[in-house]
């Protein structure tokens, strides 16, 4: 190991050791802010690291690699790790989640999609996703005195665990077939030219199916509206921000190398469709935001998928921006929605009637990113849809472009129905905004980028058009 | 020295008025003189652009552009902040401003709560229309399009009365679902000319030269008929519109009759015809269809109101109907009068609904029954209330006339049937305004109601908007030479 490799894994060494710091400052004092003080350091400066270019690209001896689309995402995944603690301070208090683990456990999570974003092998790819599963099996689950929150928990965990068999007998499948692990060795043996080896699809398919729980598209997506609805709203954001981007990046790790995914189109263009209409048609009926907004974002994901489908009019780059806008927009909710519910609402949507007064900056901060979920501009929801309808009409898939922007125009009516419990209801209960200033810079900064990524995108899309060169 | 570039400024001004607002939540006095401020300066900006109109014109910018102002935005995509002023965007810009200091005026003294925020959406809303009316980039144009239906849903949501969630939602739901089919298209004819040319680009000099398949051309034009119908609104894509102005405050009436409406017809003036004209030609009849069938059927549906303020959204409609019969014929004097009348139906339009709405704030209702004997009771707004509903109604002399006059004159050589049929309907609008009339202002007093008569501001609002009136209806000229040139340019004869 040279000096050099551990220059690319340091990100990776500084969220374990701050893990480490946390549980033993824990153990030691039971201060629980400093705690978090010291997770954020961790996670900012975990982030802050692959910001500097790199003496060179490739760790072959680890199997990581701080390529371009690996250093945004590691440095995005830190940033979401050091928001979501921020917010979940003062949440956790309220909802008396006590003990060192939360934050140690968040930078755990973290280090899983670092590790993840950085691998060159399927091996690091599976490790690494799954010490982010396994960190939000505990998550989902550390609401200890809620009922609910177990049984969400529960439901993860089982779901989760028979999805990490499928993601580890298939690549076990490939591996028997390529007789390696390298992301390029395996792509290039199992679908390279000529007819593909039976054991080969077989073993796609269930890395597929794996991948599928995590973007929690349909029929995969039965755990997300337990999840999003018991979890800490903390949690959720990063579930919804981080774990998400997560499996977006591993398909971007895998299908951009690939020589002709056209195989893999057909499940790919079911699960899109599917989760398309299915989620936005199921967002309409709920009267819990969470729940609703679970539903959101499994269709959110099915635009992600139609951009792979389109992958040949530059639908790599569009779901790459996607991944982080949705991620943007998802810390942006669930944040205010965690300090919304810190001051006393509900989880139905009554509940939320005329908070747009009696809480302007929350409020606002969940209307900007509703809207922006719903892809009104200018918002970075809207330049991401437009970039992911522009990649499938270049790609010629008109059928896929129409029949997203008919279930786009069916995802306004529900999004509409939270800011219209917000500004539109009028209610008497009237009492004064309690947010601190870490909630108050995390949700004002996420707004920010929601407006400014979305007029502005011109720095984020060269980027990551050089990185999927075509 | 490069020029100031006075349209970027007109676009981002009333956008930094809001956001200046910000800091006034609780000061809701100044808040008001602030906002009001910014648009009468709004105003004297749009105004002096005027002088630009005779000025030569800079090598980069289209023809008959006066005003031409281009920044680099988001290159990869070949997107630009590219805007443009010629003599129909400049019309409408200075409509915009004036009915904008006007929506001001008539919530003076009507709305009193959450002040601050009224006035700050209006503002937005200024903004977001100033953008649609000068972008020259699709994707700009698209932007605004979209962009300002949120200050309108507040608008009405917040401070409206009746349903007013309904048709808050029902409004933006139907106008955004309209225009989402429309951002594919542009989408569509982005890479159709990228493809041909090797250069892709949102710009719109750039994408009229595309030469599209007859069948994909008809497509995309139909997505773009479709959005700019709803906002129109053409008959049977109207139904949104009635329930949002019934339920809308005033102001909110004033901006939505008086400018979301015209982004519709603009839009098809500016993008719609010049990008597909052979589709546009195919789809005339249908166009026309909706033309005539918009004029006599909502002119029926008139009769039957008995809420005023329904009365004057459907009686707007109608009008909207002649504008899109001189769009559909196409020639240059009916379309010069469709703009014509773009900028009289927003005067007059405005001007009625500012006054139903103070005769509401006084009587607390608007039902037609409840009123009578205005005329001896309050002399001021009966005086006013007559001349907009004569002018709503045609009246030679006041301003709806020319408009009207000039798109019958100039459809009729094209499309003789739909022309005779919209003439009918122009004398039912004039039955149905004269009825309004009798009921309201001279028929005995039906019900006892305490009505006192206009106040100064409200004076100073319906002068300008009488002056308005008068001033296009006996001396449209000016109006007519600014339109000449890029009317000509647009249908490719001599107007």
């Amino acid at each position: 190991m040279t000096l050099d490799d551990i220059r690319i894994a340091l990100p990776l060494l500084i969220l374990a050791i701050g893990a480490l710091v946390t549980l033993i400052h824990g153990a030691l004092t039971k201060n629980l802010l400093t705690g978090t003080i010291i997770a954020v350091i961790t996670a900012v400066g975990a982030g802050l690291w692959p910001l500097q270019p790199p003496p060179t690209t490739l760790a072959p001896s680890l199997g990581l690699s701080a390529g371009g689309l690996s250093r945004l995402f590691t440095a995005y995944f830190a940033a979401m790790a050091a928001a979501v603690l921020m917010l979940s301070h003062a949440y956790n208090c309220r909802r008396r989640i006590r003990g060192e683990e939360y934050p140690a456990t968040i930078l755990f999570t973290a280090f899983g999609m670092v590790a993840l974003a950085a691998a060159t092998n399927l091996l690091i790819i599976f490790l690494g996703l799954e010490a982010m599963t396994f960190g939000f099996y505990i998550l989902a689950a550390i609401d200890r005195e809620h009922e609910i929150s177990n049984e969400a928990g529960l439901k993860y965990l089982l779901m989760g665990a028979l999805s990490a068999a499928f993601l580890a007998f298939g690549i076990a499948l490939l591996f028997s077939v390529a007789g390696s692990l390298g992301i390029g060795e395996v792509l290039e043996r199992t679908l390279g030219v000529g007819a593909p080896d039976p054991v080969a699809l077989a073993g796609w398919g269930c890395v597929l199916i794996g991948i599928a729980f995590k973007l929690s598209l349909v029929p995969a997506h039965l755990w997300t509206p337990d999840v999003y609805e018991a979890a800490p709203a903390p949690v959720v954001a990063f579930l919804s921000g981080g774990s998400k981007a997560a499996a977006v990046l591993l398909l971007l790790l895998l299908l951009p190398r690939a020589g002709d995914p056209a195989l893999l189109r057909m499940p790919l263009f079911a699960m899109a469709l599917l989760s398309m209409i299915l989620g936005n048609l199921a967002a309409l009926r709920q009267n819990r935001v969470r729940r609703m907004l679970a539903y959101s974002s499994i269709a959110q994901m099915g635009y992600v998928v139609v951009a792979f489908i389109a992958h040949q009019g530059h639908g790599f780059q569009a779901a790459a921006f996607y991944a982080i806008a949705y991620g943007i927009m998802s810390l942006a909710a669930f944040g205010a929605i965690g300090v919304l519910e810190r001051n006393g609402c509900g989880p139905t949507l009554d509940e939320y009637h005329g908070r747009g007064f009696s809480q302007p900056i929350t409020a606002g901060v969940l209307a900007l990113a509703l809207f922006a979920l719903a892809g009104i501009p200018p918002t970075i929801g809207f330049t991401g849809k437009f970039l992911i309808f522009a990649a499938a009409i270049r790609a010629g898939e008109i059928a896929l472009a129409v029949i997203g922007i008919l279930t786009a125009a069916v995802s306004i009516y529900y999004y509409l129905r939270v800011v219209t419990a917000l500004y539109l209801h009028r209610t008497s209960d009237v009492r004064d905004e309690e947010i601190n200033l870490a909630e108050t810079v995390v949700l004002v900064l996420s707004a920010a980028l929601i407006v400014l990524l979305g007029m502005f995108p011109s720095h984020l899309l060269d980027f990551l058009q050089a990185q999927f060169p075509s | 020295m490069t020029p100031l570039p006075v349209l970027t400024a007109l676009i981002l001004l009333p956008l930094a008025g809001a956001v200046g607002l910000i800091p006034f939540r609780k000061a809701e006095t100044a808040a008001k003189w602030l906002a009001l401020g910014v648009a009468v300066l709004e105003l004297l900006v749009a105004c002096s652009t005027w002088s630009a109109a005779g000025a030569p014109m800079t090598a980069a910018a289209p023809k008959g552009f006066f005003l031409y102002e281009d920044f680099a935005w988001i290159e990869s995509l070949g997107i630009r902040f590219t805007v443009g002023m010629d003599g129909i965007s400049l019309l409408l810009t200075i409509m915009t401003a004036l009915l904008t200091v006007i929506a001001m005026l008539a919530s003076w003294q009507t709305v009193n709560h959450r002040t601050t925020l009224h006035y700050m959406l209006l503002l937005v809303m200024e903004s977001s229309i100033l953008g649609v009316f000068l972008a020259l980039d699709l994707f700009l144009f698209y932007l605004f399009w979209e962009a300002m239906l949120i200050p309108m849903f507040f608008l009405i949501g917040i401070w409206g009365h009746g349903r007013n969630i309904y048709s808050a939602i029902k409004f933006f739901v139907f106008t955004l679902a309209g225009s989402l089919l429309m951002l594919l298209a542009i989408i569509g004819i982005y890479l159709i000319h990228g493809r041909e040319t090797g250069t892709y680009t949102f710009g719109l000099s750039a994408l009229l030269g595309t030469s599209l398949d007859p069948t994909v051309g008809l497509w995309l034009y139909a997505a773009f008929l479709l959005s700019f119908a709803v906002k129109f609104p053409l008959v049977p894509f109207h139904t949104w519109l009635p329930d949002a102005h019934t339920d809308a405050p005033t102001a909110g009436s004033i901006d939505l009759a008086g400018l979301l409406l015209k982004t519709g017809a603009y839009g098809l003036i500016r993008f719609g015809y010049p990008l597909f004209p052979a589709a546009a030609r195919t789809l005339t009849p249908l166009l026309l269809i909706m033309a005539v069938t918009g004029i006599l059927y909502t002119s029926w549906i008139a009769f039957a109101q008995k809420d005023m303020k329904r009365l004057v959204a459907y009686s707007s409609v109608g009008h909207m109907g002649f504008v899109a019969l001189g769009i559909a014929a196409w020639t240059p004097v009916a379309l010069s009068g469709s703009i014509l009348q773009m900028v009289s139906h927003g005067i007059t339009t405005s001007a009625l609904f500012a006054m139903v709405g103070m005769l509401q704030s006084r009587t607390e209702t608007r039902e037609i029954s409840a009123y009578g004997g205005l005329w001896g009771k309050v002399p001021v707004i009966s005086c006013f209330f007559m001349i907009f509903a004569m002018a709503s109604a045609g009246l030679p002399g006041l301003n709806n006339f020319v408009g009207e006059f000039l798109i019958l004159t100039g459809s009729y050589q094209v499309a003789q049937t739909a022309t005779i049929l919209a003439f009918l309907g122009l004398i039912l609008s004039l039955i149905y305004t004269v009825r309004l009339l009798q009921d309201v202002l001279f028929q005995e007093e039906r019900q006892v109601v305490a009505i006192s008569d206009s106040t100064a501001i409200e004076n100073l609002m319906l002068t300008i908007l009488a002056l308005g009136v008068l001033y296009i209806g006996l001396h449209p000229g000016p109006l007519l030479d600014m339109l000449a040139l890029p009317v000509q340019i647009l249908t490719g004869g001599a107007p």
